[in-house]
């Protein structure tokens, strides 16, 4: 069953108005600054944004704002906790009338992959449990990389970074998996959980236009290529964003109160297609080729894509 | 004591310039320090960092305020106040700046003082490397030339210093061959080997308070950001040619910036205040519409 687009069928329907400004400090090339810009396209700007410390901390550096819609800045491991807080001094309001029900605002969660994967993940699951009614927007970028790109839960095998370099007793850098969020979430039954890429415009703002029917946790795990950790010329972050897809690596999916539908399916090109083109694998290719890894990065896609294929849940 | 600033901006290499820069004079026999100024080191931003080159023991720390040669990586950051490029230079201050221009050029345009030379590293490195990338092994070579360096150290730095990042041994070839040429092409310019006057006592001030009411910032403020000039973060800029734009909008929704607005006759336009250079809407566009221009302007106004 092919998943159609219901909302968002050209590209010329992508709202020409700004939510995101110009002007930010964020890398040229940003990836998790595309997808936040067309994300908010369809958020609009009755939104607060409660941002975990990470690089889009940054966004918004006094006395500037790219935004026109609130900023709460919280630490990395208690946004979800803050939106709480925001969500319930908003009900509170409206219930005794204080507040008109036409301002009610959208509470929206940024969060990178260090605080979505690893500090605010008890926040997170909390928050879902608790049927908080809210909007969780991960830049995963595959790393923590405001802080120079160190090792997180979100870094796939094979990736170097600052604490994970290729070494002489450790060839291939990062020897862990990256962690399974989008299963963990799942396994909570949000009402509305997407994965989404800035290079497939269309499927985002479908994605955030389809979730805004649901009521409760609207969970989005965004795919941020990052030129500046992941060592590629901020010109390719488009390309990067589309092999990711095509390679199987970046599933592009939604699961509505826990039933999976993939939105788009690859063509499960070769993913050296899509680790060549970044500084952080080069070690898999060059001085020698290392060919375990890559065999073993492939089969654990192919082994994911078969799953998909039986029809299997995941 | 030699003291060397640099100044790029995020990923062009300053901060390995210097390092580079440190490693040759250490092999060469002296004492050396380098240090980069640490903070958010964006691709883009602003960076700067040091090197100190001595015969005796080096007690000095921290960022150099008056240095003997400035080694500056991008126009751009001249009129870029964020950069503070101008701190502590006067007219016997060495400045090399990364230009297409002569001095005479550079000087009229910009009216720098110092002890101008200039020399075109961005094309040399477009050319050795059939991209853009870090230069940091050009201006390691040209600070290396200008305070006397041997140009074998300047080989054995970049090969070590490179490597160290990981950069492939065929990449660190080119490096070299580049590096090679710009220390002999950078027109020379004497740099003062002592130390420049004993860093006088900063004068502190009692800062004064404003009452709260005239003090408080406003926290309501709309999205200001718009008002802020990305325009120095470009070292290239993507120009739009109409006649092969098919107007489908993929470089508008690309953009990270939202630098790229639709016109009323639905075709793309960069506004370039706003545009940092990533030229994403270079790679994305179906009809090779967007092409790439080098900047080469000392103060972009546009």
């Amino acid at each position: 069953m092919a998943w159609e687009y219901r909302i968002f069928k050209d590209l010329h329907q992508i709202p020409r108005e700004e939510h995101v400004f110009p002007g930010t400090p964020l890398c040229a090339g940003c990836g998790g600054l595309e997808s936040l810009r067309l994300a908010a396209k369809v958020l609009g700007n009755h939104v607060v944004y409660v941002n975990a410390a990470g690089c889009f901390t940054n966004l918004a550096s006094f006395p500037f704002t790219p935004l026109d819609a609130s900023w709460l800045y919280t630490t990395m491991g208690s946004a979800p906790a803050g939106a709480q807080g925001v969500r319930d001094a908003l009900d509170v309001l409206i219930a005794k009338g204080r507040l008109p029900q036409d301002e009610d605002v959208k509470v929206v969660v940024l969060g990178g992959d260090g605080s979505t994967y690893d500090m605010a993940l008890s926040s997170t699951s909390g928050a879902i449990t608790r049927r908080l009614d809210f909007y969780y927007f991960c830049y995963d970028n595959e790393a923590y990389g405001n802080t120079g790109v160190q090792l997180s839960p979100a870094t796939p095998y094979g990736a170097r970074t600052a604490t994970s370099p290729c070494a002489v007793r450790n060839p291939v850098g990062a020897v862990q998996e990256k962690k399974d969020i989008f299963e963990i979430w799942r396994a909570h039954r949000p009402p509305y959980l997407a994965t989404v890429s800035p290079r497939f415009p269309l499927d985002l703002e479908e994605k955030f236009a389809r979730a805004a029917a649901y009521r409760g946790p609207k969970l989005f795990l965004g795919f941020a290529a990052c030129p500046t950790g992941w060592l590629f010329d901020p010109a390719y972050t488009p390309d990067v964003a589309r092999l990711a897809v095509e390679c199987g690596m970046w599933p592009l999916k939604e699961a509505i109160d826990g039933n999976v539908v993939h939105t788009y399916l690859p063509k499960l090109s070769p993913i050296e297609d899509y680790l060549k083109l970044q500084g952080r694998f080069r070690h898999l290719f060059e001085p020698t080729v290392q060919k375990d890894a890559l065999a073993h990065i492939q089969a654990t896609v192919k082994a994911y894509w078969d799953r998909v294929q039986q029809g299997d849940s995941v | 004591m030699i003291a060397v600033r640099f100044h790029g901006r995020g990923g062009q290499g300053a901060k390995t310039a210097s390092r580079i820069l440190g490693t040759a004079a250490f092999s060469e026999g002296f004492t050396a320090q380098d240090s980069p100024i640490y903070g958010s080191e964006r691709r883009g931003a602003p960076v700067s960092a040091f090197t100190r080159i001595a015969k005796e023991p080096i007690r000095e720390r921290g960022i150099i305020t008056r240095p003997v040669l400035v080694v500056v990586a991008d126009v751009s950051l001249i009129g870029d106040p964020a950069a503070r490029m101008l701190e502590g230079i006067d007219e016997r201050t060495a400045v090399f700046v990364n230009s297409p221009l002569t001095r005479e050029e550079l000087r009229a345009q910009t009216s720098l003082p110092g002890r101008l030379t200039t020399l075109d590293l961005t094309t040399i490195a477009v050319r050795e490397f059939g991209k853009r990338g870090a230069i940091s092994a050009l201006l390691g070579a040209v600070a290396g030339r200008l305070v006397g360096l041997r140009p074998e150290s300047i080989d054995r730095a970049v090969a070590q210093e490179l490597a160290d990042l990981g950069v492939d041994a065929s990449l660190i070839r080119r490096n070299q061959t580049a590096a090679r040429h710009c220390y002999e092409a950078v027109p020379l310019v004497p740099v003062e080997k002592d130390v420049r006057g004993a860093p006088g006592p900063t004068s502190l001030r009692a800062p004064t308070y404003d009452p709260p009411t005239r003090g408080t910032a406003s926290i309501t403020a709309g999205p200001n950001s718009a008002i802020r000039s990305m325009s120095g973060w470009r070292t290239f800029r993507p120009v739009l040619r109409p006649d092969l734009c098919n107007g489908c909008w993929l470089c508008f929704a690309n953009c990270p910036e939202g630098a790229i607005t639709i016109k009323p006759d639905g075709k793309p336009a960069v506004y370039y205040p706003h545009c940092k250079g990533c030229l994403d809407c270079v790679e994305v566009c179906p009809t090779d519409a967007m092409t790439v221009e080098r900047e080469t302007e000392a103060t972009k106004t546009t």
